[in-house]
Order: C-alpha cells, then sequence, then structure tokens
C-alpha cells in the first residue's frame, strides 16, 4: 500500500488543531486482512455513482499512469518530434487541415483531449503556461543561439495555431455561459491549460496579417497552387477568428460579413486539401498522460475533413440565418423563428445554440433591445389582453395605494416577476439538445401548472380592481375572462403537445401505442381549442364594447379597434394550425384503429409480457399524472376511445377519411398563413432562410398527409374486397410497416404514417 | 449499462435450451464467478467497469444475480444478468438491470430472456414496483427483449454513452399507482445537486455509463 499521503502533499495537511493526525497504516491492514474476497465495506452513502467512478490501479484502461511491459517513463511520456524543424509548404497545408479536423470534432461534443490537444505543435505552445504571448513558442525554451527560424512554420503555422486556440476560448467561453448539457453537448474540459483567454485578441490578427504578408512576398519558393492554398486557410481563419470575437456584439453590429466570408472559402478549401502533405507524427494520443485528468488516454478522434467542413459550413450558415432572429417583431413571431432555426436537421451546434440562449434573453433584456417585462406584455397584449389597461397600469402615473389602477400596478409587477423567467425559459430551452427539449418541458409542465393557479388568484383580485364585466351564460350565471391564467393554460397545452410530439420524434412510442398516442394528441388538441374559443369570446365581447366609442371615430378606439383585430387574426391563426393537427392526428388514429383490429400492426410486446395494457398506459401518462388541468383521462375512458369501441369499421374508416381530407385543407391553410404575422402585406419578408425552413416543414407534413391518404385507401379496398368475398373469417390481406426515423417513407418526425401494402400471400386470421 | 444480447424471437422459441444450467450468483464463489461474468461483459465495452462496480451490486444485490453455465465448456459460464433493488428516490421500489451479457456464439437461443425473466421474478417476489435500465438506441435487439417483456421506452438519453450513442430509458411498471407514487422530488426536475432547470451551465454528470440512474 501507498504510505500516506500527507507528507508528499503539504497542500493536504489538515490544519486544525484538534485534528491530530495519526498513522493507521498497520490497523488498516489487519482489518482488511480480516475481509472475505467479495466484501464491501462501505457506508450507506456510497452510491453506485461512487462505484462507477472508482479506478482500479494496474489495469491498463482505467490507471492513467499504467505502463505496459516493457514500457518505461521516457516512452510512455514523450514524442521524439521536433516542433522547431523545417516542414515543406505541404506539409504545413497537411498540418493545417488535420487541426481544423480536430477543432470540428470537439465543436461536436468530443473532447480536446482527444481532439486539438493531441497536436504536438499546440502542446508546445500551451505548456508550459505561457506567460507573455511570446512564450507561446515552438522553441521553448528559446535557443539563445541565432539560428535561423523557419518562417513557414514559425510564422505561418504559428499564427494559425494560435489563432485556433483562441477561437477555441471563444466557444468555451460562450458555451459555458449558458445551459448546456456537459458531455451530451459538449465537453468544457481543459485539463488545467489555458486557451490564451488572457491575450486580447489585437495580438492573434496582426500575427495572421504577418503571416499573410511574408506568404505574399514569397516568390516562386513555394508552388503557387500550395501557396494559394495556405494562403485561403490564413485568410478563413482570421474571418472565422472575428467572427467568433464578434460573438453575441452581432446584436449591436448586425454583420454576417465574417461569417458569409468563410462561407465562400469552402470551396477552396474543399478543392485545396489534396495538396497537402500529413504530418501524422506531429499528433500524438501520448500527450494525454501529460494532461490533467484521471482518464487513461483514449483514441484520438479522427474525423475527415468533408465532414469537418460539413460542420463548419452548417455552422457558418446557422451563424448568418441568425440575423434573421434578431429583428424583433413580437413574441409570437420571435418563438416561430427560433423553433424553426433550432429545429433545423442536423440541430445547430452547440455554440449556435449557446449564442441564441444569450440572445434571447441577456441580462433580462430580449434580443438586446426589449425588456423582459415588455417582452412578456407583449406577449400578453397579442393574445389575451389588447389594448388592456391591466397592461397600462403604471405606479409611476399613479402613486396613491388607495387607487385601484395603483394596485393594479402591484399585482402586474407581482405576475411579471413570477411569470418572466419561466416564459423566456420557453423559448431558451428550444435551444437545447432534441432529448433534453422533450425533458425538461415533462418539468416545466409540472411548473406551469402551479403558475396557473397562481395566476387565477392574481386574475380575481384584478377583476374586482378593472371592474371588468361579465359575460352572461344562457344560464344565466356570470362568467369573467381570467386573462393571465388563460394565457398560462394555452402555454400549459402547447408543452402537452410538445411532449407528445417530441416523443414521436424521439422513437419513444412502441407499435401498439400508436392508435393511442394520436387520439391522446388529438384530444389535446380538442381542449386547446375549446380554450381559444374562450378566449376569444370575451375579445369579441370587448370589440363589441368599443364599437359605439369607435362610430365616433375617436382615436382611442380607432387604435383599440385595431388591436383587438389583430389579436383575433392571431387566434384565427392558432385555430388553423391546431386543427390541423388535431385533423392529422385524428386520421392516424382512426388509420391505426383498423390496422390493430385486424392484426396487422406490428406489436412490440408478447403475450407473456409482464405489463398489462393499463400498466403501460399509466406509465406512458406519468408526466401528466401530477397536472390539475387539463385532466388525466381515466384508463376506461382511454381504452374506449383509443380502440373506437363500438363504431364499426366502416364508420372509423368514414372518420378517417374525413379527417384526412380536412387536415390535408388545413395544412394548406397553415401554409397560407406562413409562420410569420407581418404588419402590412407589402412588407418585405425580414426572414427568408427560416420562412423556407418553415415552409419545408409544412410541406413535409403534407406529404405525410398525402401518404396517410393513400394508407386509408388501401386499407378501405382491402376491407371491401374481403366483404365482398365469400370468406369474410379470412384476415385482411395487408402487410403493415412503420417507417423507421430518417428512412425516406417517413416524411415528418412528428407523423409516423404506417406504409400498407398489399401482402403476397393471403394472410391467415 | 450494458446490455448486449441478441435474442431471436422469444415468444416463437420460449424455451431456452435444457442442456443449460440457470443458477444463482453465490457469494462464496466470488474468485469463480466474477473473473467470468467480468470477461464476458468487458467483451462489449469500451470502458471496463471496475470491480468495485461488480462488487457494488452483487455483494449487496447477489440473489438478483443469475448466470448461464454450459458444462460442456472449459469456461463453462455464457450469459449474466446483474440487476439490484432499492427504493427510487424515497419513492417506489425500483429494480434496475445493471448489466446483461451472453456469450456471442450462444446469442439467439432465449438465453437473455430468460436470464432477465429470472431476475424479473426475483424482484417481484421482493416486492418491486417497477424496473427500470439504459440501453443503447442501436441495439435493436435489447431493445426487442425488453420491449416483448412489457418494457416501454420511457425517455431518450442524448449521447449518453463514452462512445457518443445515445440510449433509451426503458421502464416497466409492476403494480397499478406506481406513477402517482411520490418520490422526495420531481421526478423530472433536475437533479437534486443541480441548480434549477436553465438557471445556468450545469456542473458535469457523473460517468456516461450510468448518469443520473439507478442510484
Amino acid at each position: 500500500m501507498l504510505p500516506s499521503d500527507v507528507d508528499r502533499n503539504p497542500m493536504m495537511r489538515i490544519s486544525s488543531q484538534s485534528v491530530v493526525p495519526r498513522d493507521i497504516t498497520d490497523e488498516f491492514t489487519q482489518a482488511s486482512s480480516k475481509l472475505r474476497t467479495g466484501q464491501l465495506v462501505k457506508d450507506e452513502y456510497f452510491t453506485l455513482f461512487e462505484a462507477v467512478g472508482a479506478l482500479e490501479i494496474m489495469d491498463s484502461k482505467m490507471d492513467s499512469g499504467y505502463l505496459g511491459p516493457g514500457e518505461n517513463d521516457a516512452q510512455a511520456l514523450e514524442d521524439d518530434y521536433d516542433t522547431t524543424r523545417e516542414l515543406a509548404p505541404e506539409q504545413v497545408l497537411g498540418v493545417m487541415d488535420e487541426l481544423l479536423c480536430h477543432e470540428m470534432a470537439w465543436h461536436m461534443g468530443h473532447p480536446l483531449s482527444q481532439t486539438v490537444f493531441t497536436s504536438l505543435y499546440l502542446d508546445k505552445l500551451l505548456w508550459p503556461v505561457p506567460k507573455s504571448i511570446e512564450d507561446a513558442h515552438f522553441c521553448r525554451p528559446r535557443s539563445s543561439e541565432n539560428k535561423e527560424e523557419p518562417a513557414l512554420v514559425n510564422l505561418v503555422l504559428r499564427a494559425y495555431c494560435l489563432a485556433l486556440i483562441k477561437c477555441c476560448d471563444f466557444v468555451h467561453a460562450r458555451v459555458t455561459t449558458e445551459y448546456y448539457y456537459e458531455e451530451e453537448d459538449f465537453v468544457t474540459q481543459l485539463y488545467n491549460r489555458s486557451l490564451l483567454s488572457q491575450f486580447d485578441h489585437e495580438y492573434f490578427c496582426n500575427l495572421l496579417d504577418r503571416a499573410i504578408s511574408w506568404l505574399d512576398e514569397q516568390g516562386d519558393s513555394i508552388n503557387e497552387k500550395v501557396k494559394e492554398a495556405i494562403r485561403c486557410r490564413l485568410l478563413f481563419r482570421r474571418e472565422f477568428f472575428l467572427a467568433l470575437d464578434q460573438d453575441i456584439d452581432v446584436l449591436e453590429s448586425r454583420s454576417t460579413d465574417h461569417f458569409s466570408f468563410c462561407l465562400s472559402q469552402q470551396a477552396l478549401l474543399t478543392e485545396s486539401t489534396p495538396l497537402g502533405v500529413p504530418v501524422p507524427e506531429s499528433f500524438s494520443w501520448k500527450i494525454q498522460r501529460k494532461l490533467a485528468s484521471t482518464i487513461p488516454p483514449r483514441p484520438v478522434v479522427k474525423i475527415s475533413f468533408e465532414d469537418a467542413l460539413a460542420h463548419l459550413k452548417r455552422l457558418c450558415q446557422d451563424a448568418i440565418d441568425l440575423m434573421e432572429v434578431l429583428h424583433y417583431r413580437g413574441p409570437h413571431n420571435l418563438k416561430a423563428a427560433v423553433w424553426t432555426l433550432l429545429s433545423r436537421k442536423p440541430q445547430p451546434s452547440v455554440y449556435i445554440r449557446s449564442l441564441i440562449q444569450t440572445m434571447i434573453v441577456n441580462n433580462m433584456t430580449v434580443l438586446g433591445s426589449v425588456s423582459v417585462k415588455q417582452f412578456l406584455y407583449d406577449e400578453l397584449a397579442e393574445l389575451v389582453l389588447p389594448s388592456s389597461t391591466l397592461l397600462l397600469a403604471n405606479k409611476d402615473e399613479t402613486e396613491v395605494p388607495s387607487d385601484p389602477r395603483f394596485q393594479i400596478a402591484n399585482h402586474m409587477d407581482l405576475f411579471v416577476k413570477r411569470f418572466a423567467q419561466p416564459f423566456v425559459d420557453t423559448f431558451r430551452s428550444a435551444c437545447l439538445n432534441r432529448c433534453r427539449i422533450r425533458r425538461t418541458v415533462c418539468h416545466t409542465l409540472v411548473e406551469w401548472d402551479n403558475l396557473q393557479m397562481e395566476a387565477e388568484d392574481l386574475d380575481e383580485q384584478l377583476r374586482t380592481l378593472n371592474s371588468e364585466p361579465p359575460l352572461m351564460l344562457q344560464n344565466g350565471d356570470a362568467t369573467y375572462s381570467y386573462p393571465l391564467s388563460s394565457w398560462a393554460y394555452h402555454q400549459k397545452l402547447n408543452q402537452f403537445r410538445l411532449i407528445i410530439q417530441l416523443g414521436f420524434e424521439l422513437s419513444i412510442y412502441s407499435p401498439e401505442e400508436l392508435p393511442g398516442m394520436y387520439w391522446y394528441l388529438s384530444h389535446i388538441c380538442s381542449t386547446h381549442l375549446g380554450h381559444i374559443d374562450r378566449i376569444r369570446t370575451f375579445i369579441v365581447a370587448t370589440a363589441k364594447r368599443n364599437l359605439t366609442a369607435l362610430a365616433g371615430k375617436k382615436r382611442e378606439a380607432v387604435e383599440r379597434h385595431a388591436s383587438l383585430q389583430n389579436s383575433l387574426r392571431l387566434l384565427e391563426r392558432l385555430t388553423t394550425q391546431i386543427v390541423a393537427v388535431d385533423a392529422f392526428a385524428i386520421a392516424l388514429h382512426a388509420l391505426y384503429v383498423l390496422l390493430a383490429r385486424h392484426n396487422i400492426l406490428p406489436t412490440a410486446s408478447s403475450a407473456q409480457a409482464y405489463s398489462s395494457e393499463r400498466l403501460r398506459y399509466e406509465l406512458r401518462m406519468k408526466p401528466f399524472i401530477p397536472i390539475t388541468l387539463p385532466e388525466l383521462v381515466p384508463y376506461e375512458e382511454y381504452r374506449r376511445e383509443a380502440i373506437l369501441e363500438g363504431d364499426s369499421d366502416e364508420i372509423v374508416l368514414e372518420r378517417a377519411t374525413k379527417a384526412i381530407s380536412e387536415a390535408r385543407k388545413a395544412w394548406e391553410a397553415t401554409l397560407a398563413n406562413g409562420p410569420f404575422i407581418r404588419e402590412t402585406q407589402s412588407q418585405a419578408n425580414p426572414a427568408p432562410a427560416i420562412d423556407e425552413d418553415w415552409k419545408k416543414d409544412i410541406r413535409n407534413t403534407m406529404r405525410a398527409c398525402i401518404g396517410a391518404s393513400i394508407a386509408i385507401e388501401t386499407v378501405k379496398k382491402a376491407l371491401a374486397a374481403r366483404g365482398s368475398s365469400k370468406n369474410a373469417s379470412t384476415g385482411v390481406n395487408l402487410t403493415v410497416s412503420i417507417p423507421e426515423m430518417g428512412s425516406k417513407l417517413r416524411w415528418h418526425d412528428w407523423w409516423i404514417v404506417p406504409q400498407v401494402s398489399q401482402s403476397q400471400e393471403p394472410s391467415k386470421a | 449499462m450494458s446490455h448486449d444480447a441478441t435474442p431471436t424471437a422469444v415468444s416463437a422459441a420460449p424455451s431456452p435450451p435444457s442442456d443449460l444450467r440457470y443458477i444463482r450468483y453465490d457469494g462464496s464463489r466470488e474468485d469463480e464467478y466474477v473473473a467470468a461474468m467480468r470477461q464476458l461483459i468487458s467483451k462489449d465495452l469500451s470502458e471496463p467497469y471496475s470491480i468495485y462496480v461488480y462488487r457494488y451490486f452483487l455483494y449487496q444485490w447477489g440473489d438478483l444475480c443469475f448466470m448461464a453455465m454450459d458444462d460442456t465448456l472449459p469456461d463453462p459460464m455464457v450469459g449474466v444478468v446483474v440487476s439490484k433493488l432499492e427504493p427510487h428516490r424515497g419513492g417506489p421500489l425500483r429494480g434496475y438491470i445493471a448489466m446483461l451479457a451472453v456469450r456471442e456464439e450462444h446469442r439467439g437461443r432465449g438465453i437473455a430472456t430468460k436470464l432477465v425473466r429470472m431476475a424479473i421474478d426475483a424482484m417481484i417476489a421482493r416486492d418491486a414496483d417497477e424496473i427500470a435500465l439504459e440501453t443503447e438506441i442501436t441495439n435493436t435487439a435489447a431493445i426487442k427483449l425488453y420491449e416483448r417483456l412489457g418494457f416501454l421506452r420511457s425517455k431518450r438519453l442524448h449521447r449518453y454513452y463514452l462512445n457518443g450513442n445515445s440510449a433509451y430509458r426503458l421502464v416497466l411498471y409492476l403494480k397499478e399507482g406506481v406513477g402517482s407514487m411520490r418520490t422526495a422530488f420531481d421526478p423530472y426536475g433536475p437533479p437534486a445537486d443541480a441548480r434549477a432547470e436553465m438557471s445556468g451551465p450545469l456542473p458535469a454528470p457523473p460517468p456516461a455509463l450510468l448518469h443520473g440512474n439507478g442510484n
């Protein structure tokens, strides 16, 4: 056993006077000799996590200090690569391109230790930690003899390497200030090295400029094509550096020049990479042994230059299109833009997602220009409180505490305090990885359920202060608008729908769950539609009350009329979209019911399963069980609805046919509406790229609709054929397959349309 | 954790070959069993588990570990399942299937299914409320095996494993009312040691093999 650590590591010495250290080696040895093999001594807080974190000494895969037989320290740690050696221009090119691959692999989520930090050139620059930027050099220690240094390496390659490290620093800084998941999205570990964060950006730019000038001065000594290729990489690096240096300052500059330039260099980079000659000995996995890490060296991550460039290209394009999000045009439009951009496939990289998170909210300001309070008020004005006095109350103007307006302002401040963050988070959650979005929304659903109840209390107090006139129901009861809780409920229903639909996207549901899940989706949609109708009823009533004033052409009344109409238009737009989802869900539900009835729907569970359908339903509904509203559908009711109990095949077919044709119309109407509310029709589209992505998504949905129509027709024919044949007891002559995510026939992530085709052999019942 | 099994249609051939001996782990023979077990399981792992991981399970829940032995072979162990059972966050009694492996040349004979059934039966006998596990999304054989037994995919875990692959969490409820059993805190909430959702960067989670689960 090792001696006590205390002497070797004075930092660990316990300084408290009351603790007197005592050598327990003998006692420990004696006690451990009494243990049986396999016996575990642990306290009750020793968890599986800790067991997994344990390392086994002398196991080559776990012990970072382990040397194999015949290996010695020098061989294990040192590489005999000379970073001061001369390189041919082609080799410099080769090293640059391999470094770019490593940089992109790191962006993709691999650790620095297995990517960028495997370069011996970078190792030389970063270790020992340079005190000045001049220290960061390939010749360390700097030789006193005035040996002429090869400029291609010591100027050109060094400039490229230093700027690359600084680029990593910018990315690291942005990602770590935002919400990300370590290892899932990104590995932030720096292994006790610094990414030159203390050095000013100007130095790097100057160095790159010097390298470019030097290169331009070289005559025929370097092959023209190779020279051009190196030049193109230096230029690219400078612009990429500037683009990342700009970071969130883009909110001010609104400039995409640097990223656009990087994008424009892609073709040149691709064309010229074959000119490079790799220098594999300048990369080493052994450097990992010198990094501050408990993990033994792992294989170097190799990605192709093609994949690296593809990643880079997407990063630049996403960064450019991100500009379309920045122009504030109200919460509805922002939501459409953010979700569309972040639903791109592949999902925008973690850097872009972090950047968007910061832009959405930073220092309590949305997009760098709108206060969080104003943002929330804009949302309320768009949906539930157009031109309401609740949003005008202001304590600066009304200072008498007994004044109802003062009290309204007080209540609204409370509301803002409580709701602003959760509301902004509904935007920021789009920036998480797709799995985390679903998990996060399952969590926030519970929070919004509570928020809705709190909002209801506020609503009741506000309507007294505001003297809200009630609406009279037909039975003579009075009812009130409950604007804040109505809005919270609307948010919650959006989240319900998102959880269900992301479940389809993430391939969570087994085939036999599909009828039930599409039924449940339509159930949530119809609940939502009913809720939007309620909101609309109150806005229409307000609009009616405004009519008299409007007739008098009072300016205020005209303005009020306009904002009421805007809200009604938005509600109409939301209705169209939810009707589209609802109708499609109804159609797929009915289609799947028929497939299940005739035993042609594949099933994942067997008759010997340990769980019943009831237990599986309970598990599936777990995120919704704690929610008060909408209430959980009891299993018996769910089952009746999910199998359309009591409805004949004809009725179910009719239902599917009608619904799918309604769905196609509603999706067409949705497409025609476009993603954004526009103030005037003539206005130029301020977000063409996102607009196009959104439309592509809707068109894919429409393709899925057509696919579903065809499947319904196929089932219809097969059922009719069976009905007309003499022997109706035989099974339906169809085969069904469920297209996996990513397959060509899966037109849309959220719409699983079964492939239904005629079987070759008649199936037996 | 590790789930490597490539069963064939179990429903079609529910009875595994009778020449195999299925036994429960016996702590007094750890030297013999654990070495064989580690060899069987490590084969499919890029990063092996330390001996503590095995002991963590076997010392506390050795009775939930089952092995398939083919006595005609010099190394008779051809399959193994390792599990645990304890209250989950102060709520339901949750079984967790940590490792499942069947030697490659013995796959496709229903051995994995038989082993998992033995583990589940033992957990039921000890009044388990639910059973959970994770498996790589590319491991369709294991997913099918568990789904046939009635497990559902409850969530997908992004880049869960060290090799960058994602996982599904598979869950089986054994009793009614498990979904509404109270746990010490919100099951969808962030881990107890993390900051509130979305409030800033999270600290590094535990190693990718197991993070956030089973403990």
